[in-house]
């Protein structure tokens, strides 16, 4: 009988949540917006630039501000210059005039400012704004990320070379 | 050993089966976000500070009335500024019957108070830093997202928390049902 009770009990758990999440409910900011950090390192792939690349996935129907992103590196001992970002897509707003923003995926890449950098473990902040369509908005959310840098990893280019194509500060 | 108690357990089984399919297949109301728990007390609720754009103190309790509409927004959240003209408009309907608007932002208050007058808002439109939004959370926001509109009766108590765009014939309904036949 208990045997038989309890399979009734766990039939009754999977039953009752069919409903339970609703595609009208708002994701959390860091299901709508997740970033990854990865080290750049000066390779041809790289466009022979240094730094951190910072790449957003987007969920379908959400979009981030661009000119609401700020980015730091902890320690701050680790020196960054400003935020290049793709072109991204002008949008007007009745109320709010011009912005830019990124649906799907973007690329944010952070130069080093810096010709040498201590090797250890790192933490990339990102504040963001963001909203899901038509809906609603993300107050500014923090999200960090972790990085790593190598012995040996050296900065071996000018941080100051122009950018490729279609990047800009 | 009962002899009945299987047949019981059965009928639960059904009664939860035929439950579960029924309210899978009930479509729900529209985009209606759920917002979450409410962890604040009404009195710490009405005692909450802000400033009013003559930079004066101001607390929610100070507004009167049966039944207070506190909207959370900022100036650079599209969706908010598209229903405040909506809220105006009932502030206009309502105010007669007992009812308070009143916008909560952490936001620049010279830009607050410049579009106030720009969208005709004619309900006070206050401002605070960090404790906007901690005051947003404890009332049910708890994912941090604007617009977030709250309906306290006249003590703090909180009638109903809803996040994303509350349309403006929906929360007249609302305050129709509330002030007619009680939340």
């Amino acid at each position: 009988m208990r045997r038989f009770l309890g399979l009734a009990a766990a039939f009754a758990c999977l039953c009752l949540p069919a409903r339970a999440a609703s595609p009208d409910d708002p994701l959390e900011a860091d299901q709508a917006f997740r970033p990854t950090a990865r080290l750049i390192s000066g390779t041809a792939e790289a466009s022979g630039r240094h730094g951190i690349d910072v790449e957003y996935r987007i969920a379908a129907g959400y979009y981030l501000y661009r000119d609401r992103m700020r980015f730091e590196v902890l320690p701050a001992t680790l020196l960054i210059g400003p935020a290049e970002f793709p072109r991204g897509l002008e949008i007007e707003d009745p109320f709010l005039g011009k912005s830019v923003i990124f649906r799907e995926s973007v690329t944010i890449h952070l130069p080093f400012t810096v010709s040498s950098v201590r090797p250890g473990p790192y933490r990339v902040r990102i504040t963001a704004q963001g909203c899901a369509e038509s809906r609603l908005c993300y107050a500014p959310f923090v999200q960090e990320l972790p990085l790593n840098i190598p012995p040996g990893y050296r900065v071996t280019d000018s941080p100051t070379r122009p950018l490729p194509p279609g990047l800009q500060r | 050993m009962k002899a009945w108690i299987p047949f019981v357990g059965v009928g639960v089984l059904a009664a939860l089966a035929g439950a579960s399919l029924w309210l899978a297949n009930t479509p729900d109301a529209p985009s209606v976000p759920k917002a979450g728990a409410v962890d604040a007390a009404p009195a710490t609720v009405m005692a909450a500070n802000f400033v009013d754009h003559d930079g004066k103190s101001r607390v929610l309790g100070q507004l009167g009335g049966k039944v207070i509409v506190v909207n959370f927004w900022a100036t650079w959240c599209t969706p908010c500024v598209e229903e405040m003209p909506g809220f105006a408009r009932l502030q206009t309907r309502w105010e007669p019957r007992g009812v308070r608007f009143v916008g909560l932002a952490n936001d620049d208050p010279v830009k607050v108070k410049a579009f106030g007058e720009k969208l005709a808002i004619n309900y006070p439109l206050w401002t605070g830093e960090a404790a906007v939004m901690d005051l947003s959370r404890r009332l049910g926001n708890r994912i941090g997202v604007l617009p977030h509109t709250v309906l306290l009766d006249g003590d703090g108590k909180v009638i109903e928390s809803r996040i994303g765009i509350y349309a403006e014939d929906q929360l007249e309904a609302r305050l129709a049902e509330i002030l007619l036949r009680g939340p």
